[in-house]
């Protein structure tokens, strides 16, 4: 179980200080898949990276059981994200000059994975083990980050928009993968989109507005990732 | 203007190293051509012996010095200006798009030519700071008549205006190269992944961890450093050990000057490739924080693999010292008295060896705070 409480986050000094998030609290239940969504300026990408520990609030608690990551020390905070939570990025971030099984052993080392190579397989990349990121499409470079980021064995999978530099069909298959994926391995999912029709693949749907919860509500049944619109 | 004397300015790195090599070639020269004035004031043997002993000297000197230095500062110039592009491909390939030719911009980088011009500088008017002193010390039993200090124009030209004038020239020469990339690929953000894969591949099944691959990406994706880190150590070594030998072969001065300038040049090229490393590195390592890799971990994959390269530079700069000091000894001394027979230090080596592990240390400790200060939110900033 993760529980945000009365997160406050600022930006910009004492003149321009601007209040990105303003007293969010939420629950999020373990193995549920989450939806943010917001319009660009919302906080939902701040709010994403306090939740994860990427970031501390000025106030506030997150608190993964009953552990309360933000008074942990930077050192405490790393070795939490190390055993708790996966990242996937819009922009991918793998390493240029390694191939694909040695980004995803980025992710397998920290877990002591072995069997990393089966998540590989898993995304359909078994083929393209050693091919390096610049001969991958924009698609296969999201699933190695996919799979880095299971790699890991986390507990809760955080995405930042993961179809947002992707075509709609590559973008269709990435967020099929991840379902498929979350179905074998039961990790939490909380992801951050602008795109409205990925909500209907969530139970859990998140509208923030102006750095608040706008609206929480929870999907009677949810999508597949071909079955949305887009 | 596109490069502006700021950008010039990181380039502290060449004037450092120019002034090194201007200074000592300035010296020396300017105390051949003296000396050279007076040869036919010699009129005894032994004099003229020691006459072309300092000959021999200031030969070995210009070429082994200059000749070095000169060259790292070409490889220093050269691994800047592409790693200039490299960090400003955008506004480079705005640029372009825009419709500025190659020639254009390229030569908005003769100012990197201006690093040259502050460093020859400074060397050329220390080096007749240091002269009368020098020119005692080189006659102190004096065997040659009395040498009288003479400005040489000829040593201002080939010395500061022309490896000026050598360095702007190639600063635009070799930009002009470096922009001869398509528009588009320039215009892509540096992160992002072009379509060409590197040219070094790995052992596709070595089987080694991920921090110990990412330890051999990074000397393998960087080879000038290695060259740089491997420069550093070699200055460290050998000029520490000449600098320890000279108090028995020549005088302390040179022995004292040996040192510094040994010191600036490792110090310099070491702050120069170390930073170089972790700025390169600082979103790879704002990722493996992402991921929850630990500060001690980023450090040894990032600058763990340079600590055996820093071990083969000593080695080198110990071997040419050794070479060195037995070749000016054994060939160029041959005939004058009172130079004693040169044998390789073993305590001194040692010395020298301990000082470069604790110093090279120390600064890893350093550069190790500076990953701590990287900060994950490196990561999102684009």
């Amino acid at each position: 179980m993760i529980k945000a409480r009365d997160i406050i986050k600022s930006y910009g000094n004492r003149e321009s200080r601007f209040q990105v998030l303003q007293g969010i609290s939420l629950e999020i239940t373990d193995g549920d898949f989450v939806v943010i969504l917001g319009a660009s300026g919302s906080g939902k990408s701040t709010f994403l990276n306090v939740l994860s520990g990427l970031e501390r609030p000025d106030s506030g608690k997150v608190l993964y059981d009953e552990t309360d990551i933000s008074s942990l020390p930077d050192d405490k905070v790393t070795s939490f994200r190390k055993e708790n939570v996966g990242f996937i990025f819009q922009q991918y971030y793998l390493l240029p000059n390694m191939d694909v099984d040695k980004n995803v052993r980025m992710g397998a080392d920290l877990a002591g994975n072995k069997d990393y190579r089966n998540i590989i397989e898993a995304v359909g990349l078994g083929e393209k083990l050693h091919k390096y990121p610049g001969e991958l499409s924009g698609g296969e470079q999201q699933r190695v980050s996919i799979a880095r980021a299971l790699a890991k064995r986390p507990r809760v999978l955080f995405l930042d928009e993961p179809t947002g530099a992707l075509d709609e069909r590559t973008g269709r298959q990435v967020l099929d993968y991840i379902c498929r994926l979350k179905d074998t391995y039961g990790f939490t999912i909380v992801m951050v989109t602008h795109n409205l029709n990925i909500a209907e693949m969530a139970n859990t749907v998140i509208r923030m507005n102006s750095g608040k919860i706008a609206d929480i509500y929870q999907n009677k049944a949810q999508k597949t990732a071909y079955e949305i619109g887009w | 203007m596109l490069v502006g004397i700021k950008n010039a300015s990181k380039l502290i790195g060449i004037s450092i190293i120019s002034c090194c090599a201007v200074l000592v070639c300035t010296m020396f020269l300017n105390f051949y051509l003296d000396v050279r004035s007076i040869k036919n004031e010699i009129s005894s043997e032994l004099s003229m012996i020691f006459y072309h002993a300092q000959v021999s000297t200031v030969k070995v000197v210009c070429l082994v010095s200059g000749g070095c230095l000169l060259l790292t500062s070409i490889v220093m110039l050269m691994f800047y200006i592409k790693h200039y592009i490299d960090t400003h491909k955008k506004e480079l390939g705005i640029l372009k798009a825009l419709g500025y030719s190659n020639l254009k911009i390229a030569k908005s980088f003769w100012i990197f030519g201006s690093s040259a011009l502050i460093g020859t500088a400074i060397g050329f008017g220390g080096a007749f700071l240091l002269m009368p002193r020098f020119y005692a010390l080189q006659n102190k039993d004096k065997m040659l008549p009395e040498i009288t200090i003479h400005f040489h124009p000829a040593i201002l030209l080939y010395f500061v205006i022309l490896p000026t004038l050598f360095f702007a020239m190639l600063s635009i020469g070799y930009a002009w190269i470096k922009l001869h990339t398509p528009v588009l690929l320039l215009l892509r953000d540096s992160l992002q992944i072009t379509s060409k894969p590197p040219r070094h591949k790995g052992n596709r099944n070595s089987g080694l961890s991920f921090i110990e691959e990412l330890k051999r990406n990074t000397l393998k994706s960087k080879k000038t450093l290695v060259f740089f880190i491997i420069f550093a150590s070699f200055c460290f070594s050998s000029m520490t050990q000449m600098s320890l030998s000279m108090k028995d072969l020549s005088s302390e001065m040179m022995g004292a000057m040996m040192l510094i300038i040994g010191l600036t040049l490792a110090f310099t090229t070491l702050f120069l490739a170390v930073t170089t490393v972790i700025k390169g590195n600082t979103k790879t390592i704002a990722m493996m924080r992402v991921f929850g890799y630990s500060q001690k971990e980023c450090c040894r994959a990032i600058l763990g693999g340079y600590r055996p390269i820093s071990y083969i530079g000593f080695l080198i700069g110990t071997v040419y010292q050794y070479a060195l000091l037995r070749i000016t000894v054994d060939l160029v001394f041959k005939d004058v008295e009172g130079i004693p027979a040169y044998r390789f230090d073993v305590p001194r080596m040692f010395i020298s060896l301990l000082a470069f592990i604790v110093i090279y240390e120390i600064l890893m400790f350093a550069y190790a705070g500076k990953i701590k200060k990287i900060s994950v939110k490196e990561i999102m900033i684009e």
